[in-house]
């Protein structure tokens, strides 16, 4: 079942020519990472994906919604497709449990007992129970990053995307958001990531995009394979690059 | 030195604070009138609805650039020629209404785009609507942000309200012209005492904003 098609996706802003015929189809389950340089697209084409970026041209269907018409309601994707920052984002102006609570309150229109209680076992599973009363101004950015997570995952979305959550973290904190990350993955969740951290995408992603110049250049689902033996030069030109430095 | 005290009658301090009366009622009943109005007036400029955003910036940018003192001309002077006749106090306060309500709508609008994007960006990802997203993410950190700059915009509002004088409002300022037009040696006294008074109120005013502005940026929230 697939959750994620693109189909003949082209992105402009303006005369710049963002995404490139992009054809790709994501099941149920994949938990896909995305890679590439800067500039090539990655974010671009993640944001298509819960309607934050238009796409120009071309077709895309996120659960069975489809997201070039302008009758389709945003929210009603956006309910089901979780986002989690490169910068967290985190409301400065609520506290960690009211930042979870918020979207099942206000958006699903559930009982708030029922997601408070539900809201402190997502605190605990990331480590961060103790933190509920505190402001995300009080928190280091791999505890904010974790209470995103949470807070994306407290909407029970059917898929979640991540820009690049790890780019913004000092490197001792890194590892903890991963592991939460690869605990979700584990329970099956479809996960589409845009990350540098390569370790990930080869232990815990089951696919590999690559793309460079709004273009995917490079769609392996086997990924020991793809680092292994890159296809396209400019993949092996960036993995060469990223790893031998 | 006789003559100096004599200025400070207690008549003539009673005059005086009538006078202030005057003008902190004025500047009160303006600041609400167009905190409520540059709101609206900031939301409009923000949101860019087609057309009517640019004509409400259109309307800001005029306001905001014309002397205040043209403005209290407009509603005392030329207001009666369309059948609109207001009293001194209701015009002044009209008058200082449409001048500030353009300065907030200003700090309203530029409050909001301080709130970083990403916050909309976080909650339209959350499922929140449009209109939720302002009212309890944006909206509740804008206003925190835009406290001091409002605050510092409502002293200049009462020092301004000495310019109503012009239209002879019965302000502080009226207050003190009149005494001293009765005895030449109560110039200066009154020009001295005009200045304790506002100086009073206005560093008030600022002592409350820095309290304010420490205890916000102090604060756990920012």
């Amino acid at each position: 079942m697939s959750m994620i098609e693109f189909h003949d996706v082209e992105k402009y802003y303006g005369k710049f020519h963002a995404l490139k015929d992009i054809n790709l189809t994501i099941d149920r389950g994949e938990v896909v990472t995305i890679i590439g340089p800067s500039g090539s697209g990655k974010s671009t084409l993640l944001r298509t994906i819960n309607g934050l970026e238009r796409i120009s041209d071309g077709k895309l269907i996120v659960n069975n919604f489809d997201l070039a018409d302008k009758k389709t309601n945003m929210n009603r994707i956006r309910k089901n497709v979780g986002m989690v920052f490169q910068h967290f984002n985190l409301y400065a102006n609520k506290d960690v449990l009211d930042n979870i609570t918020i979207g099942p309150e206000l958006v699903l229109k559930r009982n708030k007992t029922e997601v408070e209680k539900e809201a402190m076992d997502l605190l605990d599973m990331v480590g961060l129970a103790d933190k509920a009363h505190n402001y995300p101004a009080q928190l280091s950015g791999g505890q904010k990053q974790r209470v995103a997570i949470a807070r994306s995952l407290a909407m029970q979305p059917r898929a979640i995307l991540f820009d690049e959550p790890t780019s913004a973290l000092d490197p001792e904190m890194i590892g903890d958001v991963l592991d939460v990350m690869q605990q979700i993955a584990k329970q099956g969740m479809t996960m589409v990531v845009v990350t540098h951290e390569m370790g990930f995408a080869r232990k815990v992603g089951n696919r590999i995009v690559f793309m460079a110049d709004g273009q995917i250049l490079e769609d392996a689902h086997d990924v020991n394979a793809f680092f292994d033996n890159p296809q396209e030069p400019r993949a092996k030109e960036f993995l060469s690059k990223i790893i031998n430095h | 030195m006789q003559e100096f005290l004599n200025a400070y009658s207690w008549v003539n301090l009673r005059f005086l604070l009538d006078g202030l009366w005057v003008t902190i009622e004025v500047s009160v009943v303006s600041i609400i009138f167009s905190f409520i109005i540059g709101t609206l007036l900031g939301l409009g400029r923000y949101v860019q609805v087609k057309y009517f955003s640019a004509i409400v910036g259109f309307i800001i940018d005029i306001i905001r650039n014309l002397p205040l003192l043209l403005i209290l001309f407009f509603t005392y002077f030329s207001l009666p020629s369309i059948g609109i006749r207001l009293s001194v106090v209701p015009a002044s306060i009209v008058a200082m209404t449409i001048f500030e309500s353009a300065m907030l709508a200003e700090i309203v609008r530029s409050g909001i785009s301080a709130v970083a994007t990403g916050q909309m960006e976080a909650a339209r990802s959350n499922g929140l609507t449009y209109l939720q997203a302002m009212r309890y993410i944006v909206m509740p950190q804008a206003f925190r942000k835009m406290i001091p700059p409002i605050v510092s915009q409502f002293i200049s509002l009462v020092k301004d309200t000495s310019l109503a004088t012009i239209i002879l409002l019965p302000d502080l300022t009226e207050h003190a012209q009149i005494i001293y037009g009765q005895n030449v040696n109560y110039v200066i006294p009154m020009f001295v005492a005009l200045a304790a008074i506002y100086f009073v109120v206005n560093f008030v005013l600022s002592q409350a904003s820095r309290w304010l502005e420490k205890r916000l940026s102090r604060s756990k929230i920012n």
